[in-house]
């Protein structure tokens, strides 16, 4: 009967690791009998690409409040509820927690005392907004790399006030009677400028284009208005948003169900290709495939610790269930995101984070499969759940499907460069993860134990062969991309150095080992800083804020790559300390195994 | 010990040195470190700069501070590179055995020799010039990016000019310059790489112009500009000295727009310091520039020219669209999509003339296809050793 468990223990944990994945996606409870499904579905154009309205929703509440929804009055509040609150009862949705506050100056500027109390309502900052505005204005002059910590959060608060004012006033101005008391009164001598506002400040464009026009130019409520001002009807589209705006403000949800459906009728007939878009895009976006991916990483790295410790072989097997599971998800939601976004798989730093952990757990089952240890599972999932947490702090700026700005917008360049690249940031890390685990495994096994450390440095070893040919075809490639759109194939730009220290870094390693000048704890220790060359290219050029390719500019996290890169060296010094340090050399005499540690090396030919 | 056999160990020795394995090493990190100050160093410098101090060099030099002196202080990009090559050459040669065993190896190392001739022929014969040019417009010569001439131009055939031009290296020599095809000299009386052009105020001393508008401008001296995207605003004082006669001293300026002329023997000449320029045997019009934007953001969705092609000497009339990653390459010129100016009906091309364009191409699949070919035969081998390690294995515990 054990040996049964053993061998069924993979599949049963992957089943189940899925199966809870798959209810995240059921569709979300009627809010008081309204469809929220239906509404969470509808398109509107924003950021110059056509999403669900869900997908606004979440990505505002997500750079306003840095989560996808919150509790209040006792409610587990949708970032769709939210949106509908804050367009069609602003009263109730300024009442609403919606900002995220940390820094304790900025508290200090609302007159309000730092507690555990992080989340504020737009009413508490309202009677602030001027301060919060002429301070922001102030720090906005300023370098935002010379800004202080109090400069850099002031102006973080006022561009999600802005953006919260926005949502605000695109479908009806906050304050007045409303989007259905708007369309009837559209001819009135001071609708003009209302419609000239709406348009103006208009955070996204829900109208179908203009008979006739291109496909892509959706309309903002103000213009849609304007062009009817002098027309017998309006827009039919419009007058179902003035009616599903009234049916919310009233909770009247018969009548909100009915305004959904006749919006979902009439995009549906203009472009059923749209709604089929959105509801791909809501499902992605319920899933959430990367944040559950990584629950179930960490998952599978707590069962491969259990497996240390008790029944080795059932929780060995499981937490490589676990890992192929987890995988999976990874690998649909990466799927999806090419398939949404008709783009290969890596186009942003948020991407790329997401692809690094992918190539990583793919390396890491395919060493499973072959050396059957669980180190493959164990370093993989520690990569791919790391790789996630990086993604998952770097999704906070927003739309991470943002379109493409016109000189990366090549599909073959980025399919062929940036994703080889990657791979090859992929590899560097898991030789680096491999190193670390070998380390750890010194320290920590209480005996020595020359095979298994063989077995892992040459699993390093081959890893770092594989990152050098993905890191070096990348980088030429991107050199042959350069020549293509700018003229020059390397311009010694920051990022080019970055990757071409990746290629030279795991060169270096290779020839140290082929000529013999490092042995197990050299290579390794070698590997461990292929980690810290990995991070500096991929994240730490972006901080220097120079150069063609910095588009992704980023400060917040400079503190996390600097901890991350001390801790990556003090592995290192462990990583080098001599056998007599290791857990394991009490147990056993000095002179066993060749001194040095071991033979991981060859001579020269 | 006699001579030549000490020649001979000499010798020896020297080949182990430069075959070595280790110096490969060295000369790796060499360039990691580099590699690294040239980036850091883009910070302050810009690139250019920075480029070539850490890597187009051959010794990288730092100031001793409060002293003015400079001290070597690490080998530059050119001489690693040069060392790593002839490491490999020589290595190759001498170690590497011919075999199928080793042909991933020679692939890759080849590729390697041929990535790095290419950089170097980059930067001794890569020359970057651009094209900015407004719709309706039709030009038949580039602006070098970098360095200006003085431009000395006989206009007094209203069908055509004349243009004869001093490089700017020539101008900040100082001295008489003859300009050739000309009866004129100019004598270069100052050379400000980086001034500030400003209006003569009454503090100011004497001007040392007595000709058109330098007259009038106070010339203070700055220091060169780093960044890659500021531009030197350099001047200078020049006196037209002909057939024995002065036309006065001029002040000339890349900033100075009017051009400043004097008549000679009948003949109107116009002084000009200008980008240098290179004349092409061919004109260019462009017809329409396009930029568009996603709906409703300002993100750039495309940049495209489209331009006329005109060469009367090839008997070619003919448009062609030049948009982001789709450059014209044209008798030995490549033609990008750079930037844009004046509300969108000003397009400026990038134009690069690099003989060795190709070769970075070509070493690309090479090396990639070494590494293949290479880490295919160990991966086999490696396999093969676990599978018969695994069944001896199987054999002692069955």
């Amino acid at each position: 009967m054990k040996l049964d468990l053993v061998k069924i223990a993979p599949w049963v944990a992957g089943a189940l690791a899925l199966a809870a994945a798959a209810v995240v996606v059921s569709p979300p409870a009627r809010v008081r009998g309204t469809d929220q499904d239906g509404f969470s579905r509808l398109p509107v154009l924003e950021g110059g690409r056509l999403k669900p309205i869900d997908a606004v929703a979440r990505n505002s509440l997500l750079m306003i409040r840095s989560q996808q929804s919150f509790r209040f009055e006792d409610r587990t509040i949708s970032a769709d509820e939210w949106l509908l609150d804050l367009m069609f009862r602003p009263q109730v949705a300024d009442r609403m927690p919606s900002f995220v506050i940390n820094d304790p100056e900025v508290l200090g500027l609302l007159g309000v005392q730092q507690t555990s109390e992080r989340y504020f309502s737009f009413a508490l900052l309202a009677p602030h907004l001027d301060e919060i505005q002429r301070q922001a204005q102030a720090a906005h002059a300023i370098d935002a790399k010379q800004r202080t910590r109090f400069q850099s959060a002031v102006v973080n608060l006022f561009d999600r006030v802005y953006l919260y004012w926005k949502l605000r006033n695109t479908m009806q101005l906050a304050g007045t009677r409303g989007l259905a008391a708007e369309i009837a009164g559209r001819a009135a001598p001071d609708a003009a400028a209302r419609q000239q506002e709406l348009t103006e400040v208009a955070a996204f464009r829900p109208i179908l284009p203009a008979p006739g026009n291109r496909a892509d130019v959706w309309r903002t409520v103000g213009e849609t208005l304007r062009t009817a001002a002098a027309a017998p009807s309006v827009d039919a589209q419009l007058a179902a948003w003035g009616r599903l705006g009234q049916a919310w403000a009233t909770q009247d949800a018969n009548s909100f169900n009915g305004a959904v459906a006749e919006l979902t009728a009439l995009v549906a007939s203009a472009q059923p290709d749209a709604l089929r878009l959105t509801g791909h895009e809501v499902i992605f976006n319920r899933a959430q495939p990367f944040y559950v991916g990584m629950v179930i990483y960490v998952l599978a790295l707590l069962a491969v610790f259990v497996s240390w410790l008790w029944k080795p072989e059932l929780f060995q097997r499981a937490a490589f269930g676990l890992l192929v599971a987890g995988a999976a998800i990874h690998t649909l939601g990466l799927a999806s995101r090419i398939v949404l976004q008709g783009r290969p798989p890596v186009t942003n730093l948020y991407s790329s984070a997401v692809f690094v952990g992918w190539g990583a757990v793919v390396l890491g089952i395919i060493l499973e499969r072959i050396y059957r240890k669980g180190f493959g599972t164990a370093v993989a999932a520690a990569s791919g759940f790391a790789s996630l947490i990086v993604a998952h702090h770097l999704s906070a700026d927003g739309d991470t499907m943002e379109m493409m700005r016109a000189v990366l917008d090549s599909n073959f360049w980025l399919a062929t460069h940036v994703v080889t690249i990657t791979i090859g940031y992929s590899g560097t890390f898991l030789a680096g993860a491999i190193a670390i685990f070998y380390t750890l495994r010194k320290h920590l096994a209480p005996k020595i134990d020359p095979a298994t450390s063989k077995t892992l440095v040459s699993m390093a070893y081959g890893i770092v062969c594989f990152a050098l040919f993905f890191s070096f075809v990348g980088t030429v490639l991107g050199g042959i991309w350069a020549d293509q759109s700018w003229g020059r194939f390397w311009g010694w730009d920051p990022k080019e150095n970055g990757a071409l220290l990746i290629v030279l870094w795991n060169a270096i390693i290779l020839h140290a080992r082929w000529g013999g000048y490092v042995r197990e704890r050299g290579i390794m220790a070698m590997a461990i800083f292929g980690n810290v060359i990995t991070s500096l290219s991929w994240f730490g050029v972006n901080m220097l804020g120079v150069g063609l390719h910095s588009y992704g500019f980023m400060d917040k996290a400079f503190w996390a790559l600097a901890a991350f890169d001390a801790s990556q060296f003090l592995l290192m010094g462990l990583c080098l300390l001599p056998r007599r340090f290791w857990a394991g050399a009490a147990a056993s005499t000095p002179a066993a195994g060749a001194p040095g540690g071991g033979s991981g090396a060859v001579k020269p030919a | 010990m006699n001579s030549p056999a000490l020649a001979k160990t000499v010798a020896m020795k020297l080949l182990d040195l430069i075959t070595s394995l280790k110096l490969t090493i060295v000369c790796l990190a060499a360039l990691m470190v580099l590699v690294v100050a040239c980036t850091l160093a883009q910070v302050n410098l810009g690139m250019y700069a920075a480029v070539n101090q850490y890597i187009r060099s051959f010794v990288v030099w730092a100031e001793v501070p409060g002293t003015g002196w400079s001290v070597a202080v690490f080998p530059g990009g050119a001489l690693v590179g040069l060392v790593l090559t002839a490491n490999i050459v020589a290595a190759q040669l001498r170690r590497l055995e011919l075999s199928w065993k080793k042909a991933g190896l020679w692939i890759v190392h080849a590729g390697l020799i041929l990535l790095f001739i290419g950089e170097f022929g980059t930067s001794l014969f890569q020359v970057e010039s651009r094209l900015a040019i407004e719709q309706g417009q039709t030009l038949s010569y580039v602006e070098r990016q970098r360095g200006l001439e003085l431009a000395v131009i006989d206009v007094t055939d209203p069908a055509h000019d004349d243009v004869y031009g001093v490089p700017e290296s020539r101008l900040a020599r100082g001295g008489d310059v003859a300009v050739t095809g000309t009866p004129i000299t100019l004598r270069v009386k100052g050379w400000y790489q980086n001034a500030d052009l400003v209006n003569r105020g009454p503090a100011d001393p004497p001007s040392p112009a007595t000709a058109g508008v330098g007259v009038g401008v106070a010339v203070r001296e700055m220091p060169p500009v780093t960044s890659d995207d500021d531009m030197n605003r350099s001047a200078a004082y020049v006196e037209p000295v002909a057939g024995g006669r002065s036309y006065g001293t001029w002040l000339v300026s890349n900033v100075l727009g009017a051009p400043q002329s004097f008549i000679h023997e009948g003949r109107t000449y116009q002084l000009q310091l200008r980008q240098q320029r290179q004349y092409l045997p061919y004109a260019i019009t462009l017809k329409k520039f396009s930029h568009d934007v996603y709906p409703g953001t300002d993100i750039p969705k495309n940049f495209s020219s489209l331009v006329h092609l005109s060469n009367p000497g090839r008997g070619e009339e003919r448009d062609v669209l030049i948009y982001m990653n789709q450059p014209l390459r044209y008798d030995g010129k490549a033609f990008y999509q750079a930037s844009f100016g004046k509300g969108d009906t000003l397009s400026i091309l990038q134009v690069v003339d690099n003989p060795g364009w190709l070769l970075p191409y070509i070493s690309c699949v090479l090396v990639a296809a070494g590494l293949v070919v290479h880490f295919g035969i160990s991966l086999q081998r490696s396999m093969r050793r676990r599978s018969a390690a695994a069944s001896v294995q199987g054999t002692l515990t069955s």
